[in-house]
């Protein structure tokens, strides 16, 4: 199955090397991905849909005329683009008001919407039950006696009744996608604390909501945690580094995007050109050396 | 007994207040609200904000406009989208937030981290920058990885868009009119 491929702006402009990982487990799960060129920021949840809901819906409603010239249904690897894209189709098809104010713009410079392209989340994608028969198939390296936990975050979850993915308040899809790795899934009281990173006006709130959430990891001795949304991952990894310059013990939770653990399972060398593990805060050195993997 | 300056007088009160919500995407369900404070007890932020959230929707009800800009309930909402979830009766509050916050920012209230975040969309079409060294740098990092290249969007596409959906006019009046925000 081809999708058209929104990589939106943090993952290829920053963490290049989660594309990497997420093209390479895509690749040996058969999931097409096909380049959208001239795709913009999604545009994002937080500033710009504050500033202006017509020019966030404009926007988004262009990159998905770009999907739907493709004739492709739309693959997102970031929670906010999932959350901006799907509630952009969602609402649009809902309201024929806006989604004519949208088109007159978009026509003036060419594009049409449609409202033809669905929007998916890898993660949706990934719990497919013949594409986690798929990943069972394609781990060489199954992920035994390892703690992990998973982190869904808010924007692939709520609100459910626009994005209708996994439980709003008990996801379980994820932990789904980590079962089929071979390994044990710990189940902790804070998974749907949210990371606090589009709180980030007020630096205290992001400080705090982490700390609870390694609290409760670290009672629970997880090993890993497991993320989708590249703005989780980069504020769970500062964060544990920033709780760690205060402590004699430091912790060692690496925080890991779903496709790079899956790469990991699937034998993929954690330090090459298909992905590079070790780029970030909290480096998953202990982890490697229980799975024996040596770079 | 409410001190004086306690007391709003009701010609303070902006009558059509609501209205300037549910006349816009996804706006209606505010008038839905029956003050249970559901949103409210679930909310992520509660312990920092100065107007819980079913205060700001009944703020919005009444017609109290200044008291709901003037909040820091408005910037401090960390969009984990609970309350909207959890809602008995379906108010988008996370949504009607974000239609307070285009309020807000049309008074003239704008969270310089906003600006920024606009300003290189339009300048690269991304919230990162992808332009000159920096596209440079990024261009290196992605070829270690065998990444295809980025085709960016026609910058001028965006720029007819942020002009023709009002939002250039809205940065340069609220430019004018210039007023802190409460964070």
């Amino acid at each position: 199955m081809d999708y058209a491929f929104f990589l939106g702006c943090t993952i290829p402009l920053r963490y290049p090397q989660l594309e990497a990982a997420t093209r390479a487990v895509c690749n040996i799960l058969g999931i097409g991905l096909k380049e959208i060129h001239g795709a913009s920021c999604c545009p994002e949840p937080v500033a710009i849909q504050s500033l202006g809901i017509e020019t966030w819906l404009t926007l988004g409603a262009r990159n998905l005329a770009l999907a739907e010239k493709m004739n492709l249904d739309v693959l997102t690897v970031c929670s906010g683009c999932f959350e901006t894209l799907k509630t952009v189709h969602v609402m649009l098809g809902k309201d024929k008001k806006y989604f004519d104010m949208v088109n007159k713009i978009l026509n003036k410079i060419g594009y049409e919407y449609k409202g033809t392209s669905k929007v998916y989340n890898i993660a949706e994608i990934l719990s497919e039950d013949d594409i986690i028969q798929k990943i069972k198939n394609a781990v060489s390296l199954p992920l035994e006696g390892i703690r992990l936990a998973s982190h869904s975050g808010c924007h692939l979850i709520r609100p459910s009744k626009i994005l209708e993915f996994d439980n709003p308040e008990r996801p379980e899809l994820m932990d789904k996608i980590l079962s089929a790795l071979g390994t044990e899934v710990i189940q902790y009281s804070e998974t749907v604390t949210c990371c606090g990173y589009c709180a980030r006006l007020n630096e205290e709130i992001g400080d705090d909501l982490c700390e609870i959430k390694f609290t409760d990891l670290e009672k629970n001795k997880v090993e890993a945690l497991i993320t989708v949304c590249p703005a989780c991952t980069s504020q769970y990894d500062l964060h544990e580094r920033k709780i760690n310059r205060d402590r004699e013990e430091k912790m060692e939770i690496p925080v890991i995007h779903l496709p790079e653990i899956m790469a990991l399972a699937f034998g993929i060398n954690p330090k090459s050109e298909n992905m590079d593990i070790m780029k970030r805060a909290i480096r998953p050195r202990k982890l490697l050396e229980k799975l024996k993997i040596e770079i | 007994m409410a001190k004086n300056q306690d007391i709003i007088k009701s010609i303070d009160l902006i009558s059509d207040l609501r209205y300037q919500i549910t006349n816009q995407i996804e706006g209606k369900s505010l008038l839905a609200c029956i003050q249970c404070g559901v949103c409210s007890s679930g909310c992520t932020v509660s312990q920092y904000i100065d107007l819980q959230p079913h205060r700001v929707v009944a703020c919005l009800l009444l017609g109290l406009k200044d008291k709901v800009l003037n909040s820091n309930a408005i910037w401090y909402c960390s969009l984990c989208h609970r309350c909207t979830e959890r809602c008995p009766k379906s108010v988008d509050f996370s949504f009607i937030l974000a239609l307070v916050r285009n309020m807000a920012v049309k008074e003239g209230y704008i969270p310089p981290e906003y600006e920024v975040s606009i300003n290189a969309v339009l300048q690269h079409g991304f919230t990162v920058p992808y332009s000159g060294d920096m596209k440079k740098t990024i261009d290196r990092n992605r070829a270690k990885f065998g990444l295809p290249e980025i085709i960016p969007p026609k910058l001028d596409e965006l720029i007819f868009i942020v002009k023709e959906t009002g939002l250039e006019k809205t940065l340069e009046d609220a430019k004018k009119k210039k007023k802190e925000v409460k964070i």
